[in-house]
């Protein structure tokens, strides 16, 4: 299973953080993301596309994980070479993570 | 529901954003303030460098593509502007809106110049008076970027903007201002909050992020069941109508494409912040964490739960400053042994670079159509009757010559290269590079002023 079988996400920029916002479909799905989407889990998953931090942020009434990655975009948006200068397309990675489910 | 509701309408998320969205919901969105937002990071530097070359420009020039189409609708329906479109030169931009109006026939209009974000001139002395501008990423000193600063803008609050709707403005230009207080200036106006009741400055912070960045709150950008958004081609922008507790119905221009509900809007919330239960802003520190949504009829979703706290003592303020210019080339290489002559070609454009004696900082190679997104995490394709790699180089040079290189060294592939190579393309425009420096500046160094004219 993939945490894109559970949720929708998207991702933007500040500076050279990168911020991915994963939302659960139902509350069972967020119970399984909370679960298995831990910050070390996360930070695996994004290897060296993350040069610093990633921390995790609950907004339960959505049924939303907010991922912030530091270090994410090579030098920010207004310096950065890569073509997803803004980390438009960050949060599609995270969906494509394999996980355990239910 | 009774008691007074006030609705916004976002017609404008960034410069060169569609203008007709906001026509649109004046003409039949019963708003009573239409707010643009029409700034970024990149865009401050951009329009910095305009105002450089010519004292009349420094603003987005769209405002006036969008007002061309909006204002006579707006003085019709007495729905006032509220803009940040001032960028580096306000003053201008509000001269600007004048000449329209007159030249649409318009007289009476009062046009409120909001300034005090530029502190560019002021920062010597500011320095002199033990403000540091200290990196806030680094920590370095800002001496070693002095020279090179394109400006050096604060992110100011709303008060400017309430001071300037008290004042009778019609439309209300101004410089970087936050986002957020586009929306929060006229809520102000017209409930009198108080300028510390966190509670309701809190939750009205919340439904301004959801709806500022337009068609990305009703359903552009969606990646939830995005094959099932109807309309993405005359997508029409979101409306909030604000209650006195600062909670809101969210909605959209009705006769538009798009869809507003929990799934289009919980992306929206989510989409650039960091910590929710700490996002700053100059009016407040909104407390996102309890946020919630509930669709309440088709395309409106009531949304509750946000907080705030007290504002931070200190403002954001974000330098610009030269870095250099982006060198860059790119090639395609087809069947058969794509990969493999990517790689060959890569090595020669290297080698030649090399002995062309190139200076360059970080570089980036990346194979659009195959791995260009996610950098190392994808590999190398492992099907050997790949039909073409495209191959993308680029690199930070310190200076435009360095970075004219890359594609000059490039274009020899055409034909020293191995063959199966197409694409190396006509000389592109280099790109200057412009960094940012994010620093802070306690609030009484900041005073913003307003400026009323009229057409």
């Amino acid at each position: 299973m993939r945490v894109a079988d559970l949720a929708h996400g998207r991702s933007g920029d500040k500076g050279d953080t990168c911020n991915v916002g994963i939302v659960a479909w139902d509350d069972d799905g967020y119970a399984v993301l909370r679960r298995e989407l831990t910050e070390e889990k996360v930070a695996a998953h994004y290897g060296d596309l993350v040069k610093g931090t990633v921390t995790r942020y609950e907004l339960p009434g959505i049924r939303a994980l907010n991922f912030v990655l530091t270090g994410a975009l090579d030098g920010g948006g207004t310096m950065s070479l890569r073509s997803d200068h803004l980390g438009k397309v960050m949060y599609a990675w995270l969906l494509r993570m394999e996980i355990g489910g239910a | 529901m009774t008691g007074k509701v006030v609705r916004l309408g976002a017609g404008m998320a960034f410069w060169g954003d569609r203008v007709q969205p906001a026509a649109e919901m004046v003409e039949r969105g019963g708003i009573d303030y239409l707010c643009c937002d029409h700034l970024a990071e990149l865009t401050m530097s951009i329009l910095a460098k305009q105002r450089a070359r010519n004292p009349e420009h420094g603003y987005t020039r769209d405002l006036i593509d969008l007002l061309r189409g909006a204002l006579p609708g707006c003085i019709e329906k007495g729905v006032k502007v509220i803009t940040n479109a001032g960028g580096a030169n306000p003053r201008a931009a509000a001269e600007k809106v004048l000449e329209l109006a007159k030249e649409l026939g318009f007289s009476g209009l009062r046009v409120a110049v909001v300034t005090g974000d530029d502190i560019e001139a002021d920062i010597d002395e500011l320095m002199a008076q033990g403000v540091g501008f200290t990196n806030l990423d680094t920590g370095a000193e800002l001496a070693t970027v002095r020279d090179r600063l394109t400006h050096a803008s604060v992110y100011t609050g709303c008060e400017g903007i309430v001071e300037a709707l008290r004042l009778g403005a019609d439309v209300v230009v101004c410089g970087r201002v936050t986002d957020i207080a586009l929306y929060l200036g006229p809520l102000i106006h017209e409930f009198g909050w108080a300028p510390d009741d966190w509670q309701r400055l809190g939750m009205a912070t919340v439904v301004a992020h959801a709806i500022e960045c337009g068609g990305q709150a009703t359903g552009g950008l969606y990646d939830g069941d995005w094959q099932h958004v109807p309309g993405l081609e005359e997508l029409g922008y979101p409306i909030a109508e604000v209650s006195e507790d600062g909670t809101a119905v969210l909605t959209k221009t009705p006769g538009t494409g798009g869809r507003v509900d929990i799934g289009t809007l919980s992306e929206q919330l989510v989409y650039e912040i960091l910590d929710p239960g700490n996002y700053l802003t100059a009016d407040v520190t909104a407390d996102f964490t309890n946020v919630r949504l509930e669709e309440v009829g088709p395309d409106r979703v009531r949304i509750t739960g946000g907080t705030g706290k007290p504002r931070p003592e200190t403002l954001k303020v974000n330098m610009g400053y030269r870095a250099g210019f982006v060198g860059e080339a790119q090639f395609t290489y087809t069947w058969p042994h794509a990969w493999e002559k990517a790689q060959r070609g890569l090595e020669f454009l290297k080698r030649r670079l090399d002995r062309a004696g190139f200076v360059h900082g970080e570089e980036i190679v990346e194979y659009p159509g195959h791995a260009s997104m996610w950098g190392d995490r994808v590999p190398p394709p492992t099907d050997p009757d790949i039909p073409e790699i495209v191959v993308r180089y680029a690199a930070r040079c310190p200076d435009a010559e360095q970075a004219r290189k890359v594609f000059t060294e490039s274009v020899p592939l055409y034909n020293n290269g191995p063959a199966g190579v197409a694409g190396v393309g006509t000389r592109p425009p280099l790109k200057e590079l412009y960094a940012i420096w994010p620093c802070l500046i306690p609030r009484e160094h900041v005073v913003q002023s307003v400026e009323l004219l009229e057409v």
